[in-house]
């Protein structure tokens, strides 16, 4: 009994870390986004595509991910880049490289 | 030569060959020549048998490839529209060529008021590969590029033109066989397309393609590798993307690696060339007014190579093209002199689509070893060593290229000021941190919103043209000539 409760808190724990750094992860994006495209008309959920964006296209591509790569203190690998094919897959990456 | 038989001999030889890569899915020649067959069926019904300029819609489909052989093998031309232009655009292009009918494979046909006919879902005939009667002056394709005046400006190439391409390109020894895989990463509305599909088809090689929705390096470098190209044609600014994963390229797989389109830095071309350690790179030249590339250079592996301002050179004409340097009043220049490049021979268009003006300004006749030849201004600065290796030194205009795309400053600025109700623009193309080139627009006011004039600007131009970055300024800096200077605009976006 007793452990089957502390394996729930810390399941629980689990879920809302992960939760957090889910929500701080896309704060981060939101804001790099609205600096470097000089605009917050888009809404952050993870069906987001860049297509949905204003000013996201293929040049302003490569600058979103140098700069995100620098906030997370990560690198993307050649291979990752294609599954970025949303904002959920692309916090799921930064997730499993930070 | 004859291209269309070429062709179709290929087809029939090659029918258990896979022709083309489209978003994963593998599709046989045998599966290519149905396609082909039942889309001529179509046409012959539905199109009028004197309409020789048919419209296309640029879809990355088997459709749409198929639909360009159809053509040809009714002996029409085929004019690129790409759906995701905005309308205008494509609404000039279509009443310019005179278009009536246009092929569309998409599932809600784009424009509802023309003869759209739609080559999906169509019934199974027999296979019909045989090729109707063309001459050389036969129309194959009409492309329309940037033009200065805020109309884009058509160049027909007839079936005489790509023939004399094909076979120069045979010459260049860069082999394909019915082995190779062949990238083609071109929007059908740049002739680099051309290449990159006629070339395989012509060889029962197989051909792989970038679809619309997908990251172009990013998908070029996973074909490379998942699907081991052995052959391929890209513009330099994929490289700029790339460089920065140089490290983790590696094709051993590849055996011919060309650009074209753009500049080709000699310092990328090298480091490159770690990442496809066993192909042969070239740098090829041309514009789209002299069929696809008409000069060429091999990069030299272990040797020294020839470049100017770390730029390669453009090398050689090809074996149906004649290149000479002049000056402003048509002189032939010495050589290591610099002036204006010009093309002659068969790969040359006639002239642009019914725009007398634009002939009278860019082609000229001049005797040349004797004979008089038509010669076409490129507007591309060059000179000539003693090898006869031209290097590229820069435009004589305000043209730029963007991903390849050749765009007409001033065509931007005329949309753009009569966006901004006639307040003074200047459309600058100036080089980003990768080294590739963006587009910049200063406005001579004070800050203004932008919205609108974004908006406006997209209504009228491809995503290519549109200014990344815009800047304000209260008057234009003039140069010691009395004329506007660009170089001190172009440092607002570049310091």
């Amino acid at each position: 009994m007793v452990k089957s409760t502390e394996k729930n808190l810390s399941n629980f724990l689990q879920i809302k870390k992960y939760k957090m750094e889910t929500i701080t992860i896309k704060e981060t994006i939101s804001k790099l986004l609205e600096s470097i495209l000089d605009h917050n008309n888009f809404e952050m959920h993870d069906e987001l595509t860049a297509k949905d964006v204003d000013g996201w296209d293929s040049l302003s591509h490569m600058m979103i991910l140098t700069k995100i790569e620098e906030a997370f203190n990560i690198k993307f690998k050649l291979r990752d880049l294609n599954k970025l094919k949303n904002m959920g897959s692309l916090v799921s990456v930064i997730q499993s490289k930070i | 030569m004859n291209l269309l038989a070429n062709l179709q001999h290929s087809i029939n030889n090659s029918l258990k060959n896979n022709a083309f890569c489209i978003n994963t899915v593998l599709y046989s020649y045998e599966e290519f020549a149905q396609i082909i067959s039942n889309i001529r069926i179509s046409i012959k019904k539905f199109s009028d048998e004197e309409e020789t300029n048919i419209g296309l819609i640029t879809n990355d489909d088997i459709y749409t490839y198929a639909s360009i052989i159809a053509l040809w093998l009714e002996g029409k031309a085929y004019i690129p529209l790409n759906p995701e232009f905005p309308i205008d655009r494509n609404l000039t292009v279509i009443n310019q060529a005179n278009i009536q009918s246009i092929l569309d494979s998409s599932d809600t046909i784009v424009f509802s008021k023309f003869n759209s006919i739609s080559t999906i879902n169509l019934e199974n005939s027999e296979i019909n590969l045989t090729p109707a009667q063309v001459s050389n002056d036969t129309l194959a394709y009409i492309f329309f590029t940037s033009g200065t005046t805020g109309t884009p400006k058509g160049v027909p190439i007839t079936f005489g033109n790509l023939s004399g391409f094909i076979e120069s390109q045979w010459a260049l020894d860069y082999t394909i066989t019915e082995e190779d895989r062949c990238l083609q990463m071109f929007e059908l509305t740049f002739d680099l397309s051309v290449v990159s599909y006629l070339a395989p088809l012509l060889k029962g090689a197989c051909i792989y393609t970038i679809p619309k929705d997908e990251i172009k390096y990013s998908y070029i470098y996973e074909l490379m590798e998942d699907h081991e190209l052995t052959y391929s044609l890209m513009v330099p600014s994929i490289l700029h993307y790339l460089r920065p994963y140089f490290e983790e390229i590696n094709c051993p797989s590849m055996k011919f690696s060309l650009f074209c389109g753009e500049a080709l830095p000699l310092d990328v071309t090298e480091e490159w060339s770690k990442c496809v350690p066993n192909a042969t790179i070239a740098n090829v030249y041309g514009p789209t007014e002299c069929t696809i590339y008409c000069m060429d250079y091999t990069y030299s592996r272990n040797g020294t190579n020839k470049a100017h301002n770390g730029i390669l050179t453009i090398g050689k004409d090809m074996i149906n093209t004649s290149t000479i340097i002049v000056d402003d009043d048509n002189n032939e220049v010495e050589i290591g002199e610099e002036g204006e490049l010009c093309l002659s021979g068969a790969q040359l268009t006639h002239g642009y689509w019914q725009n007398e003006e634009k002939n009278k300004e860019v082609f000229f006749y001049k005797n040349h070893n004797g004979v008089e030849t038509r010669f076409y201004r490129t507007g591309d600065l060059c000179c000539v060593d003693k090898d006869g290796d031209v290097l590229y030194l820069g435009r004589v205009d305000f043209q730029a290229k963007i991903q390849g795309f050749r765009v007409e400053l001033s065509e931007i600025e005329f949309h753009a000021k009569s966006a901004l109700n006639k307040l003074n623009t200047i459309a600058l193309a100036f080089v980003n941190s990768i080294s590739n080139t963006e587009i910049g627009l200063v406005i001579e006011s004070k800050a203004i919103d932008t919205k609108q004039l974004l908006g406006n600007l997209n209504e009228k131009l491809p995503k290519y043209m549109i200014p990344t970055q815009i800047k304000f300024i209260e008057s234009f800096p003039l140069n010691t000539n009395g004329k506007i200077d660009r170089k001190k605009l172009i440092k607002l976006f570049t310091d």
